[in-house]
C-alpha cells in the first residue's frame, strides 16, 4: 500500500490542474462499493464489535461486561498456542507458495512451454473444487491403511509417514492449501503480466535481453503491486485459517482439537459452547493481530526493497 | 485459437530468442506438466470415483476405475434425485455467482479507478478501512450477522447471498494495483482534453485496459460464491434457495446419517461435486481469452 | 417481549442487551392449562401451515399421512441439516425471533440443552401426556423432563447391540462375547492371529458411543441435574471402569482407534479391518449400504454385559420431534408432532421404509416388523433381537443440558487419551473439569460427587 502512496504523491502534481472536478467524480467511483460494503461488511461488525463487550449465560440472562471479554482473550493459552501455530503455517507455507506461483506465472508469460493455456487450467482448477471433496480426496490419499502411499509404502515393505499424526499435520495442511491456492496467485500475476504495457519489454528485446533476463529485471518490478496484494492478502488467510483444518478434523480429531487454529477456535466458541460474545471478542483479537503482522511485514518488505 | 497465434507472433517478433514453435523449451514444458499432474490429481480421484457404484467406491483402489463404469448411471441418479432438486440447487447457484460475480467486478473496477486515479478527502481512510475489516475473521460473527440480515428481513433470501457476495475486498485491491501499472495518465487526460466525461472515459477507455483484471476478479467472485457454504449454510433454510454447496453438505449428512437410510447418496455427493465443478471450468476457459487483452495497452497507445 | 429476558435479567438488561434487537420479534406461548377436545378440533379445521424441520429422508410419506387426516393443515418439510449444523440453525432462529419451525427434529441427547432455554414446549396440555404406554419405557423417560414435562414425542432409537463379522470369527475359532471380559480376551487372541485385523475400533471423537457405554456400566454423570442445578460425576467407580477398559484396550494395541464416519474408517468396514461394530439398532440398516461388499457376513449380538449373566444395554442415537416455544400454531404442532409419530400407519413407514428404528411397542410386537429376515446378517431376524434389547435399556440415564460442548470436550480429554494411548482414567477428571468451568461461565451451579 505504501506503493500506493508512493505513486499517488509523485502524479499529485500532474493532476492539480482540476482537483475539484477529480475529487468529486473519486466519491462517484468509489461510492457503489463503500455503500454496499457499509451495508453488508461494516455494519455488522460493528454490531458484532458491539456484541463483543456483553456476556449471556445460558442460565442467567445477558449483561454488560465492558472489556472483560478482551481481557479475558489475552490471558487465553489456547488462543495464543492457536496464534503461534498459524504463525509457523505462515512461514512455511506462503513463501514456497508465492514463489512457485510467480515461477509458474513467469513461465506461462514466457511463451517457451507447450500446452500452456492446459497447464494454467490445471494449475488453477483445485481453486474451483467445493472444499469438502478436497477433504475427502486429500483424506483418501493422506489416508495410513488405505491412501496410495500407504499401501506403496507397505508393498516396498517401509511404513508410510503418517501425514494425519500430529507431527506432520501442519504440513499436511499445508499442502492442501498450496495446492488450492498456487494457481489462484498465479492468475492475479499471470493477469498483472498482461496489464504491463508491453513497451517495456518491447525496449529491453531491443536491446537484446533474453526471455529470463526480461522476467526478472522488468517483469518482477511490474509486479511489485500484485505481489503486494498476494502477500497481504496470505498473511490474512494464514492467520484466519479455518477450512482446511475443520475439514480434516473429521479424519484426525485426537490431532486437531477444537482450538487448534484461532479462528477454529471462534468458530467453536461461537457454535459449540454458544459463547457468543466471547467468540466476537477473539475474532477482533485476531483482527488486530492480523493488523499488526501485515503492518509489520509491510514494513519489512519495504526496507528491504529500499536498500 | 486466432487471438492466441496473433500474440504468439508478436511476442515472437519483439522477444529474438523464441522465434518459433521449435524453441519452445522443453525442460520447462515437463516441468509445467508435472506440476499440472499435481494440481489434476484431485480432480482425476474425483473423475473416478464418480464411475464407481456404492459397494465399489469403499472396496477398491481410488486412484483406478473398477470393473462396473457406472459414471453415467450415477449422473442421471444425481440429476433425478429427489425431483430433480439438484439442477435446482445448479439453478441458484448459477443465479447468485453469475449477479455476485458481474456486480463484484463492476463496484471492484469502478472504486479501484476511484481510489488509484483520483485524490480526495478520506482516499486512504477509505481504503485502509475495507483492508482493515477483512483482517477481522466472520465465521465467528455469524450469529451477529445473522441477527441483523433477519432483522432487515434480508435472512432466507437470495439477497442474503448476493448482496454480501458483491463485495470483494480482495478485487478492490487488484483492481487498484491493476489500475495503477495499466492505465496510464496521459490515457486520462486525453480523454479529458477532448472533453469526454469521467464516466464516460471509464466505460469507453479504461474497462477495455482493465480487461484481464476484471476477468480475473469476475472469475475469482464467480468461484467463491460458486463454492461458498458458510454464508448460505447460516442464511437459508428454505431448502428451494439453497445453491449446491450446501444440498451436497446435505447429502453428505444424510449418507452418514447415524438412523438415516442410505449410504448409497457418497456416490451422488462425489457425481454431483463433478457437475458442479464443470461450469467453473468453462468459466475459466472463456474468461481466460481476455488475458490476452494486456496487448491492447499497447495498441492503443501507438 | 421475550420471557426470559424480563423474567431473568429485568427489563432495563433486555433494552440495553444485543439480544433486545432481536427479541422484540420473538413471540412465545404460554401453555395453557389444559387444551379441551373442541379447541382442538377448532384448530384442526382452521386452516394453518406448519413448518416441520427434519433431516429424515422420504418422511414426506408420514407427512402426507397427517395431511389426510387433517385435510386444513399443510406441513413445509425443510431439511435445514443434520446434527449440529441443524442444531446451530435452529438457536439462531429461535434467537432471531422469527424463520423457526414450528416443530423440528431433536436427538435424545439434545432435550435438556434446548429445554434450559425454555426453546421447547411442554406437550402435556395438549394430551401427550397419554401417550406413555404407547412407547418402550427407556424412550419415553428420554423425553420427559424433570419435572414431569413431555418435551417432544420419541421417533426413533438405537438400543445397542454388537455387529459381528461371522467369517472372521468363525475363522480363527472366536465365539461372541457375552462379557467384556470375554471381548477383551477376544481383542487379544484376534489381533494375535492376524495383526491385521482388529476386534473393534473406537472411534475418538464419538461421545454418544461413549455416553452409551457409561449409560449400560450404570454411571448417570449428569443424573439428579435440574434447571440451573447442574451434577456432574465423570469419576464414579462405573465411569472410571468403562475408562480403564478402553483405555486399557488401546494401551495393549488391541483395537483400533479410526475417526468414524470417514472414508477410511467405511473402507476399514468393508475390507474386514475391525471384526465387530459396537453398535445400536440404526447400524444394521446403515452398513448394509456402507459397508455393502460385506453382504452375507455380519450377524448380530446383544451387547457384552459387565457381569455374566446380566441383560443390560444402553441407547445411541434416535430422535424425537418437538415443538418449539415459539410456534404460533402449538395446538396444530403439538398433534402433529404426535401423529406421525404414534399413527399405526406412521409409524409402520417409519420403520420399513425409512429403517427408523421403532420406539413404540405396537411396532416392536408386530412380527411383520419384527420376522423380517435380512440377507445382509444371513437371515437372521436383527428387528426382533434389537426389539427384545429394547426393553433392557435402563431408564433413568440423563444428559446435561450443554450437551454438545460435553461431547467436544469429550473428544479434546478422553477420546484424545485412549487414541494416544493415555491415561484415560486421569483423561475423565480432566473431562469433568473443563465442564465444570464451562458451565459455571454458563450460570450454572455446579455440584460434583
Amino acid at each position: 500500500m505504501t506503493a500506493t502512496a508512493q505513486r499517488q504523491r509523485a502524479e499529485a502534481p500532474a493532476r492539480r490542474g482540476r482537483p475539484n472536478r477529480s475529487g468529486r467524480a473519486g466519491y462517484l467511483f468509489v461510492a457503489p462499493f463503500m455503500i454496499v460494503f457499509t451495508a453488508m461488511f461494516l455494519v455488522p461488525l460493528i454490531y458484532a464489535a458491539y456484541f463483543s463487550f456483553f456476556r449471556e449465560q445460558l442460565v442467567g440472562g445477558t449483561v454488560f461486561v465492558g472489556f472483560e471479554n478482551y481481557t479475558r482473550a489475552f490471558g487465553d493459552e489456547q488462543l495464543w498456542t492457536g496464534v503461534g501455530r498459524v504463525g509457523l503455517f505462515f512461514l512455511l507455507q506462503v513463501p514456497i507458495m508465492l514463489v512457485l506461483a510467480l515461477f509458474f506465472a513467469l513461465a506461462l508469460d514466457t511463451g517457451l512451454v507447450r500446452l500452456a493455456r492446459f497447464a494454467r487450467l490445471s494449475i488453477f482448477v483445485p481453486y474451483a473444487v467445493p472444499g469438502v471433496i478436497a477433504a475427502l480426496m486429500w483424506g483418501y490419499l493422506y489416508g495410513p491403511d488405505f491412501g496410495p502411499f500407504a499401501q506403496l509404502a507397505e508393498k516396498i515393505g517401509v511404513s508410510a509417514p503418517d501425514f494425519l499424526g500430529a507431527d506432520l499435520m501442519l504440513g499436511s495442511i499445508a499442502n492442501i492449501v498450496f495446492w488450492e491456492f498456487t494457481g489462484y496467485n498465479m492468475v492475479i500475476l499471470f493477469a498483472a503480466l498482461r496489464a504491463v504495457p508491453n513497451e517495456l519489454y518491447e525496449a529491453a528485446a531491443v536491446d537484446g535481453a533474453g526471455p529470463w533476463r526480461i522476467a526478472w529485471s522488468i517483469k518482477v518490478p511490474a509486479l511489485r503491486g500484485a505481489l503486494m496484494v498476494c502477500l497481504i492478502f496470505s498473511v490474512i488467510g494464514s492467520f484466519q485459517l479455518f477450512n482446511e483444518p475443520n475439514l480434516l478434523q473429521g479424519l484426525a480429531p485426537t490431532v486437531i482439537d477444537s482450538a487448534y487454529t484461532p479462528n477454529l477456535y471462534a468458530y467453536n466458541l461461537a457454535f459449540v459452547g454458544q459463547e457468543y460474545n466471547y467468540a466476537a471478542a477473539v475474532s477482533f483479537i485476531l483482527g488486530l493481530v492480523i493488523l499488526v503482522g501485515s503492518y509489520v511485514f509491510m514494513f519489512l518488505t519495504n526496507r528491504r526493497s529500499r536498500s | 485459437m486466432t487471438a492466441e497465434t496473433t500474440i504468439e507472433r508478436r511476442r515472437a517478433g519483439r522477444a529474438p530468442r523464441t522465434k518459433g514453435r521449435a524453441d519452445r523449451s522443453t525442460v520447462l514444458t515437463v516441468g509445467m506438466l508435472a506440476a499440472a499432474a499435481y494440481f489434476l490429481l484431485p480432480l482425476f480421484w474425483v473423475l473416478v470415483a464418480s464411475s464407481k457404484t456404492s459397494a465399489d467406491l469403499f472396496s477398491t483402489f481410488g486412484l483406478w476405475f473398477s470393473g462396473d463404469f457406472a459414471l453415467f448411471d450415477n449422473i442421471g441418479k444425481t440429476v433425478t434425485y429427489d425431483g430433480n432438486v439438484f439442477l435446482r440447487w445448479m439453478g441458484n447457484t448459477l443465479l447468485y455467482a453469475v449477479t455476485a460475480a458481474g456486480g463484484g467486478a463492476l463496484l471492484a473496477s469502478l472504486a479501484g479507478y476511484g481510489f488509484a486515479k483520483y485524490r480526495f478527502k478520506g482516499n486512504r481512510t477509505m481504503f485502509m478501512i475495507v483492508l482493515g475489516a477483512v483482517m477481522v475473521p466472520t465465521t465467528a460473527l455469524a450469529i451477529p450477522t445473522y441477527l441483523l440480515f433477519s432483522r432487515l428481513g434480508l435472512a432466507d433470501t437470495p439477497w442474503a447471498i448476493i448482496l454480501p457476495s458483491l463485495i470483494n475486498p480482495f478485487g478492490l485491491f487488484l483492481m487498484t494495483v491493476y489500475v495503477q501499472s495499466a492505465v496510464p495518465d496521459s490515457l486520462v487526460e486525453a480523454g479529458r482534453i477532448d472533453g469526454a466525461g469521467e464516466f464516460r472515459i471509464f466505460f469507453q477507455v479504461t474497462l477495455r485496459l482493465l480487461a484481464p483484471g476484471f476477468a480475473t476478479v469476475l472469475l475469482f467472485t464467480l468461484v467463491n460464491t460458486w463454492n461458498n457454504y458458510f454464508l448460505p449454510l447460516i442464511m437459508l433454510n428454505d431448502p428451494d434457495l439453497y445453491p449446491i454447496t450446501v444440498g451436497l453438505a446435505r447429502w453428505q449428512g444424510q449418507a452418514a446419517a447415524a438412523g438415516g437410510a442410505s449410504g448409497d447418496l457418497v456416490p451422488l455427493v462425489v457425481t454431483g461435486s463433478l457437475l458442479s465443478i464443470i461450469p467453473l471450468i468453462i468459466a475459466f476457459l472463456f474468461l481466460q481469452r481476455y488475458w490476452q487483452s494486456g496487448l491492447v495497452t499497447g495498441a492503443v497507445k501507438q | 417481549m421475550n420471557p426470559r429476558i424480563s423474567r431473568r435479567a429485568g427489563l432495563a438488561a433486555a433494552l440495553a442487551s444485543p439480544l433486545a434487537l432481536a427479541a422484540c420479534g420473538r413471540h412465545t406461548v404460554d401453555p395453557p392449562a389444559n387444551v379441551t377436545q373442541d379447541q382442538i378440533d377448532e384448530a384442526m379445521r382452521t386452516p394453518t401451515e406448519l413448518n416441520f424441520w427434519t433431516w429424515v429422508p422420504g418422511i414426506e410419506k408420514e407427512v402426507a399421512l397427517f395431511e389426510k387426516a387433517y385435510p386444513d393443515i399443510t406441513v413445509d418439510v425443510v431439511n435445514a441439516g443434520q446434527g449440529n449444523p441443524h442444531y446451530a440453525k435452529l438457536r439462531t432462529a429461535l434467537r432471531a425471533g422469527n424463520g423457526a419451525p414450528d416443530v423440528a427434529q431433536l436427538e435424545f441427547q439434545m432435550i435438556p440443552s434446548f429445554a434450559i432455554t425454555e426453546d421447547l414446549l411442554d406437550l402435556r396440555p395438549y394430551g401427550a401426556g397419554e401417550l406413555a404406554d404407547q412407547f418402550v419405557e427407556f424412550a419415553w423417560s428420554q423425553v420427559s423432563g424433570t419435572d414431569g414435562e413431555v418435551w417432544a414425542i420419541p421417533q426413533d432409537t438405537g438400543p445397542m447391540g454388537m455387529l459381528y463379522r461371522n467369517d472372521i470369527f468363525e475363522a480363527h475359532g472366536i465365539e461372541v462375547p457375552a462379557t467384556w471380559d470375554d471381548f477383551a480376551e477376544s481383542a487379544a487372541r484376534l489381533h494375535e492371529a492376524d495383526p491385521e485385523v482388529y476386534l473393534t475400533n473406537f472411534a475418538p471423537a464419538q461421545g454418544a458411543f461413549f455416553a452409551a457405554m457409561l449409560w449400560q456400566a450404570g454411571a448417570n454423570p449428569f443424573g439428579g441435574s435440574a434447571g440451573p442445578e447442574l451434577h456432574v460425576d465423570l469419576t464414579s467407580p462405573e465411569a472410571e471402569r468403562v475408562a480403564r477398559f478402553w483405555g486399557d484396550l488401546s494401551e495393549q494395541d488391541l483395537i483400533s482407534v479410526d475417526a468414524d464416519f470417514t472414508d477410511p474408517w467405511y473402507q476399514a468396514l468393508n475390507s474386514g479391518k475391525y471384526a465387530t461394530w459396537v453398535a445400536p439398532a440404526w447400524a444394521p440398516s446403515f452398513l448394509t449400504s456402507a459397508a455393502a461388499s460385506t453382504a452375507g457376513l455380519w450377524r448380530v449380538a446383544p451387547l457384552p454385559q459387565w457381569e455374566a449373566g446380566q441383560e443390560v444395554s444402553s441407547n445411541w442415537g434416535g430422535s424425537t420431534s418437538a415443538v418449539m416455544a415459539t410456534t404460533r400454531n402449538p395446538i396444530a404442532a403439538a398433534v402433529f408432532a404426535q401423529f406421525i409419530n404414534t399413527d399405526r400407519k406412521s409409524t409402520e413407514t417409519m420403520a420399513n421404509e425409512q429403517f427408523l428404528y421403532p420406539p413404540t411397542n405396537a411396532i416392536l410386537e408386530d412380527p411383520t416388523f419384527t420376522g423380517q429376515q435380512l440377507d445382509f446378517y444371513g437371515g437372521q431376524e436383527v428387528n426382533a433381537l434389537f426389539a427384545d434389547i429394547s426393553t433392557t435399556v435402563a431408564e433413568d440415564f440423563q444428559w446435561s443440558p450443554i450437551q454438545e460442548k460435553v461431547y467436544a470436550d469429550f473428544t479434546d480429554t478422553v477420546g484424545t487419551a485412549v487414541a494416544n494411548k493415555e491415561d484415560a482414567v486421569a483423561a475423565m477428571e480432566d473431562w469433568q473439569a473443563r465442564i465444570k468451568e464451562y458451565a459455571e461461565y454458563q450460570g450454572f451451579t455446579v455440584r460434583q460427587s
